[in-house]
């Protein structure tokens, strides 16, 4: 499965290094997969805590972490949900700890090594700018 | 200031007013007809009961492109869905008056431009709407029953896609 890397405009004028970013889909939420920037330096998958309600997932009672992410402190909260990506032809889904995060101000998710790299053998193909995916055959993915 | 007649009532519109009937709204899904304002893509009918408060059934989409084109809209016919042709084709239908004043065909990265700080709902090179938080979107894709390929946040500035690295 195959991810174009995202082309971006640059507020200043011009246009952004594209970056490698994944369309995730939260369960419940199939209709709208999040951009989370493919990032191989983070342990977490963290998304913005606006999503939770919206797919329809509690974050009550959840083990909570304080951290900071680009000089910013921010909460975690965490749970187990089902992701899914897709590129319309082929639909990997599978069961990951996601952080929900408040306050996230960034423009993506972000997709780490729990969550998302440890579920997929992931080729990064930057100088074509594009990444493929595809399960990787220990992972529980469908 | 244009005056002009829609269903037996009079209205003096210009761009002004018809920009400003828009803001708060969101587009609805476009099924072939468009006029591009704000840089955004808008249904005739949608902007034109919008500035007018007239009901829907009152015109035609002819009536409606007619009246946004008089006040210097571009108007433009989507590409069929079923058979859509690149973004660059687009532009070939604008109507010829249009055509005179039709920006060239956009990267994806430029079509994102006019909804720097939004959040957008994007099919292929598509911006199916933007709004101010992810729950408009969600709520628009699930009103108008449409499905995104990817939805996030055109970023305000490099800084906010570093990643996680400290900065």
């Amino acid at each position: 499965m195959r991810f174009p890397f995202r082309a971006l405009p640059a507020a200043s004028g011009g246009i952004l290094t594209p970056r490698p970013v994944v369309d995730i889909a939260l369960e419940g939420l199939e209709a709208a997969p999040m951009g989370c920037l493919l990032d191989s330096g983070a342990l977490r998958t963290r998304m913005s805590a606006e999503l939770a309600p919206l797919a329809g997932i509690e974050l009550t009672a959840t083990l909570t972490e304080r951290f900071y992410l680009g000089g910013l402190e921010t909460v975690g909260s965490l749970t187990r949900v089902n992701l899914t990506v897709t590129d319309g032809a082929e639909e990997f889904t599978w069961d990951a700890p996601v952080w929900f995060c408040d306050p996230w101000p960034h423009p993506f998710g972000l997709a780490g090594l729990e969550g998302f790299l440890h579920h997929f053998i992931v080729t990064i193909r930057a100088y074509d700018e594009y990444l493929d995916i595809e399960p990787h055959p220990q992972a529980h993915t469908t | 200031m244009t005056t002009m007649t829609v269903s037996g009532h009079t209205y003096d519109l210009d761009p002004q007013r018809v920009e400003k009937a828009l803001n708060g709204a969101l587009p609805e899904p476009i099924h072939e007809h468009f006029v591009v304002i704000n840089g955004r893509r808008w249904p005739p009918k949608q902007v034109l009961a919008l500035v007018t408060g007239l009901d829907r059934a009152d015109f035609t989409t002819h009536q409606a492109r007619r009246a946004l084109t008089r006040l210097g809209f571009t108007a433009a016919r989507a590409a069929d869905r079923r058979n859509r042709q690149p973004r660059e084709s687009v532009a070939a239908q604008l109507e010829p008056a249009d055509a005179r004043t039709a920006a060239p065909p956009q990267s994806p990265a430029e079509e994102l431009r006019p909804f720097i700080g939004q959040w957008v709902a994007v099919r292929g090179d598509e911006v199916l709407v933007a709004g101010d938080s992810p729950k408009d979107i969600v709520s628009w894709l699930a009103r108008h029953q449409q499905k995104a390929q990817s939805v996030f946040r055109v970023p305000e500035s490099e800084q906010l896609i570093g990643g996680a690295a400290p900065q």
